[in-house]
């Protein structure tokens, strides 16, 4: 009997080790993603700057509304009320899988930046580069985030983009990379704050910074 | 208000003109903790009507307008959205519509989403503290916004403050992270301060600044006390290392500092005697008994040897011919032969050089030295010593020269161009026969010596080497006069053969050797003693006759030279004559001087 007990405890004290070291990894996880997170909105944002430095305001008026995003099918919390009720895997697959819905869209813009016809288009065209990696960096870090947090299913939901294409013309391309952009803003942000919700919850060693 | 009366209505009630209202303008939507937000608008010109003003909103994706729920709680021509009216992450459309009797206005539509329009309000509850913990510095604290939740996670705030005194121009901004606290530094002391403090949300606006919070600085000193701390210790720590360096390198250093004093290396002399300071008995050991020679001067005293050159050769000293004769015979002279300085031909140039005036006189002589010349004291001495020397009274110093002469046939030895020191010479011949002296005699005359005793110098071992010029004009044959024909010869003093006797060599002769060959000559001049009086009693060869000399200070010019040169001890170098020794050949003294006590009438 003093065997087997001595073996539980073993097994107990290896797993609490585990799951403290785990912890402390995935907190730090968390945070490294939300440091990603927040740089691609602040990305998204000066891009959108630049964009509107010189846009045209009859390219205002032909603007897409916002729900015409690939991404507003997804079911999101819309406020603090909600989004805190949400449970953090949920909260993971719901900016996992906004994430995932950027990659495609974002190579477009990579491609049509450089003949974007815009003063700024050199500068624009570096940054979306920039922003594809980060994605990609994201990406590969949420995927750590969601091993380490051991669900059991995961359920990302796909959001598909179809457009090849930003435009045949000058302005409509213009018109359209800018309305992409701006769906790339949105959702950024939304990213970003779910992270960082994530983030506050598992970082209970560090009340101070939350 | 005249001109706007387009419409020309006219009320009698307020006798002016009125209007629809003017459009409105929303200005600005805020929301402080990204759950609620406001929008404030600005009216315009209200027609002169009271006018009332509507905001519709509608949301993005839904053509439903609503109207806003609460107009007061932000204060006039606001709107304030509340929880449940805030979504994020979706578009308002927002309108503002002015409404009068007359008519009514719609703004422009604004497009707003609640996620990019969060400004916080200001943090809270600023203190500052000035702690005196290492330095004094100011700690600054503050607390978030009531309003924003950041402990959720759902709002990040990041904050700045900035300080200055009252009468700065210019803030010093400082960005505190996250953190609620800062700890300022390098302020002025005895100053007073003023604190801000704002905040941003990660992506949003900043927030005003707080109320000045004041702060005073204690007057203080700066002491920068770890710096001079850490100059002390490692200065302590070099001094340390390099005492223990120099302690263990003592010797070398001491070596090195105070290098060691070469010790006298004379043979008897005890050094600790020396030390203790009984001088009498240190020099005790260098002193030969019997010597010098204790012998009455009355008996030693013998004619001078009369050594003259030939007068036709100017032999009249010159400063510089002295100098030229001095280094033309010490070019001549040996090297290896031994005879150094002691044996130089122009040690008596030299001397005479420094204490001669150069006179010209008819009775030039090379002398030549085997040892220092007289000095001043020694000329005194010198003169001194000459009582009985009829020619002393000329004040001429007798040195110790050397000299003999070899019975030769009358001929001049001429040295190119050398101009001789004049040293007189004891006569030591008899003076019986004062004038056939120039023959027999040899003479060596110091002249002006005796005037010159300040300018004597010692010139040593080393340097005087003069020539002895003789008269060898046949010793055998009386010579008719004294001066006018007095044929000079040199003789060399070649060396002191173990007997330490004083062989010369004449340098006239014809068979003589390249200087610095050991060539035994037929002709030299033998020390035969020397006396008490320190005079050099020299013999003649076998068949010559034997001549004494005087010599002064012989004793104490050889203690000089050897003194002096203790590498070069004043022996004068005499070759071995073939011819052997006269019979009353000269006794040797331990010390290598010669004998004077023994005499020999030679003549």
């Amino acid at each position: 009997m003093t065997q087997g007990s001595r073996l539980y405890f073993a097994v107990a004290v290896l797993m609490c080790a585990f799951v403290t070291i785990n912890g402390v990894v995935l907190n730090d996880l968390l945070e490294r993603a939300s440091q990603l997170s927040d740089k691609l909105h602040s990305l998204s944002t000066s891009l959108t700057n630049d964009l509107d430095s010189h846009f045209p305001p009859v390219g205002r008026a032909m603007m897409p509304r916002p729900s015409m995003c690939h991404t507003s099918s997804l079911q999101i919390p819309n406020d603090k009320d909600q989004a805190l009720k949400v449970p953090e895997d949920e909260l993971l697959s719901l900016a996992r899988s906004l994430l995932l819905a950027w990659s495609d869209p974002l190579a477009l813009l990579s491609s049509e930046a450089s003949s974007l016809a815009h003063p700024e288009h050199n500068t624009i065209n570096s940054k979306t580069k920039e922003l594809q990696d980060n994605i990609n960096s994201l990406e590969a870090g949420l995927e750590h985030v969601f091993n380490k947090m051991g669900s059991t299913s995961d359920n990302l939901s796909s959001l598909p983009f179809y457009i090849n294409s930003l435009g045949q013309d000058k302005t409509s391309q213009l018109v359209n990379f800018h309305f992409l952009l701006s769906c790339f803003r949105r959702d950024s942000h939304k990213i970003d704050s779910f992270l960082k919700v994530l983030r506050c919850r598992a970082a209970k060693k560090r009340p101070e910074m939350c | 208000r005249f001109s706007r009366c387009d419409a020309l209505i006219y009320t009698m009630v307020l006798n002016d003109c009125v209007s629809a209202p003017d459009k409105p303008r929303l200005t600005s939507c805020r929301s402080p903790e990204k759950e609620t937000f406001t929008c404030w608008w600005e009216p315009g010109d209200d027609g002169g009507l009271p006018t009332t003003y509507a905001l519709y909103y509608r949301l993005e994706n839904s053509e439903t307008v609503y109207e806003c729920p609460d107009y007061r709680t932000a204060g006039e021509n606001s709107c304030f959205f509340n929880k449940n009216d805030t979504s994020l992450w979706i578009n308002y459309n927002i309108t503002v519509v002015a409404t009068n009797a007359l008519g009514k206005n719609i703004s422009d539509p604004v497009e707003v989403d609640v996620a990019y329009i969060v400004q916080p309000n200001t943090p809270e509850n600023v203190t500052a503290v000035v702690v005196d913990d290492q330095g004094p510095f100011v700690r600054v604290s503050w607390e978030k916004p009531r309003t924003a939740d950041t402990r959720s996670g759902w709002i990040t705030l990041l904050y700045q403050l900035r300080v200055k005194q009252e009468k700065d121009k210019e803030w010093e901004e400082y960005d505190a992270g996250m953190q609620k606290y800062y700890n300022v530094f390098s302020l002025h002391p005895d100053k007073e301060f003023m604190v801000q403090v704002r905040c941003k949300p990660d992506h949003g606006f900043w927030s005003e600044w707080t109320q000045p919070t004041y702060v005073k600085m204690p007057d203080y000193i700066p002491r920068e006390r770890s710096l001079w701390i850490i100059i002390t210790i490692f200065s302590i720590f070099i001094i340390l290392i390099l005492t223990w360096t120099l302690n263990v390198k003592r010797n070398s250093v001491k070596l090195c500092l105070l290098p060691p004093v070469p010790g006298p290396k004379i043979k008897g002399f005890d050094k600790q005697l020396l030390k203790s300071g009984k001088s009498e008995e240190v020099f005790s050991s260098l002193v030969i008994q019997g010597f010098p020679p204790t012998i009455g001067y009355d008996d030693l005293l013998v004619e001078y040897l009369e050594v003259y050159d030939n007068e036709e050769q100017e032999l009249v000293l010159d400063s510089k011919d002295l100098s030229e004769v001095c280094m033309k015979s010490k070019s001549l002279s040996d090297c290896d032969s031994g005879r150094g300085s002691c044996d130089s031909r122009t040690l008596l140039l030299e001397k005479c050089m420094e204490g001669r005036e150069g006179s010209g006189s008819d009775q030039h002589q090379y002398s030549q030295h085997g040892e220092t010349s007289c000095t001043s004291t020694e000329s005194s001495e010198c003169q001194g010593l000459e009582p009985g020397s009829p020619e002393s009274s000329d004040g001429r110093v007798k040195t110790w020269p050397v000299v003999f002469s070899s019975p030769q046939p009358h001929h001049h030895y001429q040295v190119e161009a050398v101009k001789p020191v004049y040293h007189s010479v004891p006569e030591i011949l008899n003076r019986s026969s004062p004038h056939a002296m120039p023959t027999n005699y040899h003479q060596l005359h110091h002249q002006d010596i005796p005037q010159q005793e300040g300018r004597f110098s010692k010139p040593a071992c080393r340097h005087s080497q003069s020539y002895n010029q003789f008269n060898l004009d046949g010793l055998d044959t009386p010579a008719p006069g004294v001066s006018p024909s007095r044929s000079l010869e040199y003789v060399e003093v070649q060396r002191v053969n173990p007997e330490n006797m004083l062989l010369l060599r004449p340098l006239s002769d014809p068979n003589r050797e390249p200087e610095g060959s050991d060539y035994a000559g037929e002709d030299y001049s033998k020390v035969k003693e020397v006396t008490s009086n320190n005079i050099l009693l020299l013999q003649r060869d076998t068949y010559h006759q034997c001549v004494d000399d005087y010599s002064q200070d012989l004793d104490s010019q050889a203690g000089q030279c050897t003194t002096q040169q203790p590498p070069h001890p004043c022996k004068p170098v005499i070759y071995q004559s073939n011819s052997g020794m006269p019979q009353e050949g000269m006794r040797v003294m331990g010390n290598g001087y010669v004998d004077s006590t023994v005499l020999m009438p030679s003549y």
